[in-house]
């Protein structure tokens, strides 16, 4: 069988594969948005059990591996709880954690990037604090943290392939599948490079159009 | 203790240490209403801080700040409103990088529901023409000259009509050749019968414009009179040497 023809058989379960990795990470991804955000507000609290969580979530999910977290999600945790989730599930839950205590940081990190004159004459002119914080402060940390968050972005929809080792049939395993029925290895494996890397490209080329738009310079 | 109608700033016991670095050690001003008040000194003497401590942006170690007779305590329910009323200029102008000039000024007036979207637009128009910057509207800040960021600071202040502005070196971050347009619209200010404390370098200012100067030197109130008591009269040795090194300068 030629290149061609390899393809055009392989493709159905690569597609398959691909929707599998897309669901993954944007569900993954949202709910980490929404971690990071809450995590990073906790972070900078004034309240020491807030921050102590938030400095933990970041810790754990830096300090090990996301093959690790995966793995004591779905066996571990479910093992000791004696509960069971589909695989999906737990890589979504490790994702999400995952993204949600880098993006914590990246966050925490835009926000601090912020002159403080910015708040320092926001309050001089009568804004209150939460006024400042929301029209003030925010505008600008997210224009500073569009570059990080997109990185990653790219970094947590490759790690999708990492929870293939749950059993997840996304891209990665897909071409693992394919692999051992056709032992053409070289090619499938090539096929699967490229999807990853469409799909990172079309995002940063996306990402470059959003940060042009909402460049602070004229 | 009330104050008389004319007193706008009335400042008791001002203490301020920053860590176990004490940069106020007792300062006692009244500033009335209509008074330009020059404030001068060696750097790290405490100027700015004395400034910052009037809207409150620093909060007093120890003593009292009233503006109107209002205490400014950053945990009073109402230091939003009572900042209202006190514009400042920074040195770094500390414009809204996100917001057109336009947006700059119009964003407090129209949030503390002091005008409306059109007012604060038609208001803003006003200002922005008397600061020479009517064109730039709808520029972004980025895009300014020094000068012409100073110029908005000051407009986006006066938006709020503030009965007090505070001014912590506005020229001092400036090209040479762009102190003047500065210096020009704070003098038509002050001309207008606008409450000013004015912190600054700019010796020449400080001897045409204010009504009063004062020298601060180690955290106190060094020397506070007239311009021509200041300059041509000063009491203090530490005032001499001041004015030697910069006006030799």
């Amino acid at each position: 069988m030629d290149f061609f023809g390899l393809l055009q058989e392989s493709m159905p379960m690569l597609l398959q594969g691909l929707a599998l990795t897309l669901e993954l990470a944007f569900i993954s991804l949202a709910i980490a948005m929404v971690i990071g955000i809450v995590a990073s507000l906790m972070g900078m609290s004034k309240n020491p059990v807030l921050r102590a969580i938030n400095a933990a979530l970041v810790a754990v999910v830096r300090g090990t591996p996301l093959l690790v977290q995966g793995f004591f999600i779905y066996f571990g945790i479910t093992g000791l709880l004696n509960i069971r989730i589909s695989a999906f599930m737990a890589g979504t839950i490790a994702l999400s954690l995952n993204a949600g205590g880098y993006l914590s940081e990246i966050f925490r990190g835009g926000i601090q990037a912020v002159d403080p004159g910015q708040r320092e004459a926001a309050r001089s002119l009568g804004l209150s604090a939460r006024q400042t914080t929301w029209r003030i402060i925010i505008p600008q940390a997210v224009r500073i943290c569009i570059p990080s968050v997109v990185n990653q972005w790219c970094i947590t929809i490759k790690d999708t392939s990492i929870i293939s080792v749950l059993g997840l049939a996304e891209l990665t395993k897909a071409g693992q599948m394919i692999i051992s029925r056709t032992y053409r290895s070289f090619e499938v494996w090539i096929m699967v490079g490229v999807m990853y890397f469409v799909v990172i490209w079309l995002l940063t080329l996306l990402a470059r159009f959003v940060e042009k738009k909402v460049s602070l310079d004229d | 203790m009330t104050s008389s109608p004319d007193v706008k700033v009335e400042i008791r016991g001002l203490h301020k240490s920053f860590g176990n670095n004490e940069v106020l050690r007792g300062i006692d001003c009244v500033i009335h209403t209509g008074e330009v008040v020059c404030v001068i000194g060696p750097s790290g003497s405490g100027k700015s801080t004395f400034l910052r401590c009037i809207n409150c942006l620093e909060e007093p170690t120890a003593g009292t700040v009233k503006v109107d007779g209002n205490n400014m305590d950053e945990n009073a329910k109402n230091i939003d409103e009572l900042r209202e009323d006190v514009g400042m200029v920074f040195q770094h102008f500390n414009l809204f990088p996100h917001l057109s000039v336009m947006e700059n000024l119009t964003i407090a007036p129209v949030l503390r529901k002091k005008m409306t979207e059109d007012e604060a637009k038609r208001v803003g128009m006003e200002l922005l023409e008397r600061v020479g910057l009517a064109d730039k509207a709808d520029a972004k800040p980025n895009s300014l000259s020094g000068g012409q960021k100073q110029r908005v600071a000051i407009a986006r202040a006066l938006a709020m009509k503030p009965g007090l502005m505070l001014f912590d070196e506005p020229t001092s971050a400036l090209d040479p050749e762009m102190v003047g347009e500065v210096l020009d619209v704070m003098r038509q200010l002050a001309k207008e019968g606008m409450t000013m404390v004015v912190v600054t370098h700019e010796m020449g200012f400080a001897r045409q414009v204010s009504d009063r100067v004062l020298f601060i030197d180690q955290g106190v109130i060094a020397e506070d009179g007239t311009p021509s008591d200041v300059f041509d009269h000063p009491k203090h040795e530490r005032t001499k040497s001041f004015l030697n090194k910069v006006l030799e300068a």
